[in-house]
């Protein structure tokens, strides 16, 4: 294939790839970076709802025999309900605990709930039925000589940016978003202020989990495999996205995805696809490491 | 009755324990006995592991997901060791601890300023990278083949073999790595630790260099689970790069998050007791669900921070222990 492709157009070729990949990680790291902006946890059960609503939306679709828009749609719903509950039933009660306690709880959940899907769908690889979508979507949408875009990739960055569109003016027109983003300022202000912190925080966690929920369809569609495990790296590439980006920013998570999901289809081409996640952890590491605060994340200061 | 004589003085119930496990290989189990040592040797592994990682989240406060990384490290370092140059295990121990504590300082020195957040996350990318590298680099570890035809360890010519043997072995082990953590946990060192546990800022403003102090906790725990690494090659004789997966990690966390945090009896009492029920699963449960027994270790996370962050058995400093008895006796 190399050889028929010439360099220039398997470049740009990788660069759709990747930035189709990108905006799915944006979309997971939407979650990851919000509930870290306003309750400063890593919530490493994140992935798990990603895999959770690949499963969901494969369960409605086979099982029930749900259309496949309206099952992705139930899903997103039912992911946002699912991020509720797991803030009620699990970091909730820990709100005034040390941060250790939530961050192990936080690992306790993704194990817990990764295990659980392993006992309810089994451990082997499944995909979804190639008759649930239109056909037109394998089909490519534009090809410009040797590069082309499938009508899928079309679909997934055309959802990734109308949802962050979406969720750009909630955060910043909307009464709730300014309530948001007091809280991630200060939460004992924002409860004087009669802001309803514990309100706004499953809000957080709804909006967080319908992203990543979705992000799960689109992905079990473009790669056509789901698996139990599968939140468990997405996840950390995901969380990867929103260090790069800048934890707590928005546009951080979504210049993140973009820039980390190139780097992963280029290295994987370039370099070696042996270490093809490895790219993603040496990028995270790398980040943390030498610009804490991201891309455009602000600083951080240590309150005394 | 026993019970006040361990108030009395703990080391009692120390004692008592070495005593019974000295006798363990000669119970009268009858077939089952090399089943039991095994399992039993397992425990106690486990029981170092989690002493060597309960010196960085129990001693000094910070999440580190990458233990396993080391475990992984010092087994490698084992088995290359004594496929290649045929080295004695009393070369290899130290050898894997000291290649344990490199990695560990070359890891810890940088991500040792972050939040803790940022370390918990750092540390499990580092445990990623190592099986990614344990997999990858065929010429040097063999890859996903495995590493085969580890030569057993031998005392004064004589090599091991027998189960009870490896389990006096790991018994002498733990004793070293007990009183090495001991040791510690009373010494200078231990007492920045606490204080950096408690309130790092505070801890800085007493004049505790926060980054070496740090630095050297990490290292240490990482050098313990070399070493427990370097003992599970020579043990098993085989390894394998999927035997250091981030699940493991997960499991000696939640060996001293159900024993107790900070706790050094609580740790091996989290280890003696969740390690055997994990084979009691394997074989109640079913064929291939072997592996939803994280399910259950994933819940202990959650419900012991839920209910019960402490652990089975608190974490108490002797001092403070001390002084507590002290102000009963002056109330009363």
């Amino acid at each position: 294939m190399v050889n028929l492709l010439d360099q220039s157009s398997l470049f740009l070729q990788q660069l759709v790839n990747g930035i189709t990949l990108g905006g799915v990680y944006a979309l997971i790291a939407v979650g990851y970076t919000m509930v870290y902006g306003v309750i400063q946890l890593i919530n490493f059960a994140h992935g798990e709802i990603y895999m959770l609503g690949a499963f969901l939306a494969y369960t409605m679709v086979t099982v029930l025999g749900i259309p496949f828009f309206a099952a992705f749609i139930l899903t997103i719903l039912v992911c946002a309900c699912f991020g509720i509950i797991l803030d009620f039933v699990a970091y909730r009660p820990l709100r005034k605990a040390p941060r250790l306690a939530a961050l192990i709880t936080a690992i306790g959940m993704s194990i817990f709930l990764q295990n659980l899907a392993l006992m309810i769908w089994g451990s082997q690889i499944k995909s979804y039925p190639r008759d649930m979508f239109p056909a037109i979507f394998l089909k490519p949408a534009l090809s410009i000589g040797e590069v082309s875009m499938t009508w899928m990739q079309v679909f997934m960055l055309s959802i990734t940016v109308l949802f962050m569109v979406i969720l750009h003016l909630i955060i910043h027109k909307t009464k709730i978003g300014t309530a948001m983003r007091a809280v991630s300022q200060d939460k004992t202000t924002s409860a004087l202020m009669g802001i309803g912190v514990n309100r706004v925080i499953s809000f957080t966690f709804a909006i967080g989990s319908a992203m990543g929920g979705m992000a799960g369809v689109l992905v079990g569609l473009y790669y056509n495999a789901i698996f139990p495990t599968m939140g468990y790296i997405a996840g950390i590439k995901a969380f990867a996205a929103a260090v790069l980006g800048g934890i707590g920013s928005v546009p951080g998570a979504m210049l993140g995805g973009g820039v980390l999901g190139i780097a992963e289809v280029m290295g994987a081409g370039y370099i070696s696809s042996e270490y093809r996640d490895g790219i993603s952890y040496a990028v995270m590491i790398a980040v943390i490491l030498f610009k804490p605060s991201g891309l455009i994340g602000r600083q951080i200061g240590e309150k005394v | 009755m026993r019970w006040q004589l361990y108030k009395k003085d703990p080391r009692f119930v120390f004692l008592s324990l070495i005593f019974l496990a000295v006798l363990l290989p000669w119970l009268p189990l009858g077939a089952s006995t090399n089943y039991v040592l095994r399992i039993m040797t397992t425990a106690v592994l486990y029981m170092i592991l989690a002493l060597g990682l309960n010196i960085v989240p129990g001693f000094t406060g910070l999440l580190d997901l990458g233990y396993v990384g080391f475990y992984g490290i010092g087994a490698y370092t084992s088995g290359l060791l004594s496929i290649h140059y045929d080295l004695s295990l009393w070369v290899i121990l130290p050898l894997a601890a000291l290649n344990g504590a490199l990695w560990g300082t070359l890891l810890g020195a940088p991500t040792l300023r972050l939040t803790g957040d940022y370390f918990a996350i750092v540390t499990f990318g580092f445990s990623e990278l190592v099986v990614l590298v344990l997999r990858n680099e065929l010429w040097l570890t063999r890859g996903p083949m495995g590493l085969p035809g580890i030569s057993p360890p031998s005392i004064f010519g004589h090599p091991l073999t027998s189960d009870w043997e490896f389990f006096y072995l790991i018994l002498l082990l733990l004793m070293i790595v007990l009183l090495v953590v001991t040791r510690l946990q009373d010494s200078r060192l231990g007492r920045a630790w606490f204080a950096i546990r408690e309130d790092e800022i505070a801890a800085q403003c007493c004049g505790i260099n926060l980054i070496r102090y740090k630095v050297t906790a990490f290292a240490i725990s990482a050098s313990i689970g070399a070493m427990g690494g370097a003992f599970y090659a020579k043990w098993f004789k085989f390894i394998h790069p999927d035997m250091f997966k981030f699940w493991e990690s997960i499991l000696i966390l939640c060996l001293i998050v159900f024993g107790g945090m900070g706790s050094i009896a609580g740790t091996m009492l989290g280890a003696l007791i969740l390690i055997p029920l994990s084979e009691v699963l394997r074989a109640v449960l079913p064929q291939g669900m072997f592996n939803a027994r994280y399910l259950i270790y994933g819940l202990v996370l959650v419900l012991m921070m839920r209910w019960r962050p402490e652990g089975l058995v608190p974490f108490e400093r002797a001092q403070a222990k001390k002084a507590k008895l002290a102000q009963e006796r002056l109330e009363i």
